[in-house]
C-alpha cells in the first residue's frame, strides 16, 4: 500500500519563486526605459575634475543639442526633434521661444567637448535672442574619464 | 506564460538605454540689445581662455588686469579661493557674487571653456558669466 502511494508521487519544480523574480526585473526594465531622454543626443560631453556642477531636476525643459563635425566645427541643432541647419539661429530661437511660452523653464546646453567656443557663443546669443531671459544649464558629463 | 514573460524581460532588456550621468552648471543669459555690451555693477575680473592642444589640461589662463600669471585651472581656483572676501574680518578682494567674466578664444574648446567655469564654480562664485570670443 505504502510502495503504491510513493510511486504516485511527481516531482515538480517550484516555478513561482523565479516567476516572481522575472516579473520584478521586467517592471524594472519597463520603468527604466521610460526614463531616458530622448531629447539628449548622444555626444561626448565635457566633464571637468571635481566638478561644481549640480543635476537640474526642472521637469520641463529645452533641450539645444550642437552636433559637432570633426575639428571642432558644427553640423547643425537639435533642438526638440527638430534638425535645424547651422545657419538658420532664427529657427532656434523661435523654437526655443515657442517651448519657453509653453511652460519650460530652462535651456539645457549639450555640446561635444571638441566645439569651438565661438560656435557656442553663437547658439547663446540665439537662446538670449528669445527675450525672456531664460536660465540656461551648461551639461557636462558628471562621470570621471 | 512563462516564455511569454521570458521574452518580454530579454526584449526590455536589449531595449533599455540607460541615461548618462549628466550635471550642469546654471547661467543666467540676460537681455541686451542687438550690438550693445553688457553692462555690470562692478568692474569684472576678466578671464582669457585659450586652447593651447586637445589634452584635458592643453590650455593657457590669463587674468586682465595687474595679476600674476595663472599657470593651471588648479591656480585659478586657488587663486580666487585665497581673494575672496567671505564677509566682516575677510582680506579678500571679490565678494562672492563679484562678476566674473569668461572670455574664451573663438578657437577654444569648449570643455577647456568649461574648465575654467568650473574652476571659478568651484571657488564658490556665483556670478558667472561666459563673454563673446576675443
Amino acid at each position: 500500500m505504502a510502495n503504491r502511494k510513493l510511486s504516485q508521487i511527481s516531482l515538480n519544480a517550484n516555478m513561482t519563486p523565479m516567476i516572481d523574480v522575472t516579473f520584478l526585473l521586467i517592471v524594472f526594465f519597463v520603468v527604466v526605459s521610460q526614463i531616458v531622454d530622448r531629447d539628449a543626443i548622444p555626444m561626448d560631453l565635457p566633464a571637468p575634475d571635481h566638478a561644481a556642477a549640480a543635476i537640474s531636476v526642472v521637469p520641463d525643459k529645452v533641450v539645444v543639442n550642437i552636433v559637432q563635425l570633426e575639428n571642432g566645427e558644427v553640423a547643425g541643432i537639435i533642438v526638440g526633434g527638430h534638425s535645424i541647419a547651422w545657419d538658420a539661429m532664427d529657427t532656434l530661437t523661435e523654437i526655443v521661444k515657442t517651448r519657453l511660452q509653453g511652460g519650460a523653464t530652462e535651456v539645457h546646453l549639450r555640446a561635444d567637448r571638441a566645439t569651438k567656443y565661438a560656435h557656442i557663443h553663437e547658439v547663446i546669443e540665439a537662446i538670449r535672442a528669445v527675450g525672456t531671459t531664460p536660465r540656461l544649464q551648461l551639461v557636462i558629463n558628471s562621470e570621471q574619464r | 506564460m512563462i516564455d511569454v514573460v521570458f521574452l518580454l524581460l530579454i526584449y526590455f532588456m536589449v531595449a533599455t538605454e540607460f541615461k548618462t550621468a549628466e550635471q550642469s552648471f546654471p547661467m543666467d543669459v540676460p537681455l541686451r540689445q542687438h550690438g550693445q555690451t553688457l553692462m555690470l555693477d562692478d568692474e569684472p575680473l576678466v578671464i582669457v581662455v585659450e586652447s593651447a592642444g586637445v589634452g584635458e589640461h592643453d590650455l593657457r589662463l590669463r587674468l586682465v588686469g595687474p595679476w600674476d600669471p595663472i599657470a593651471s585651472i588648479e591656480a585659478l581656483t586657488e587663486f580666487l579661493q585665497t581673494n575672496r572676501a567671505d564677509g566682516f574680518g575677510s582680506y579678500g578682494l571679490f565678494t562672492p557674487t563679484h562678476p566674473i567674466l569668461i572670455k574664451p578664444t573663438s578657437d577654444t574648446r569648449w570643455d577647456h571653456t568649461l574648465a575654467a567655469y568650473n574652476a571659478v564654480a568651484r571657488a564658490k562664485y556665483t556670478n558667472i558669466t561666459l563673454d563673446q570670443p576675443s
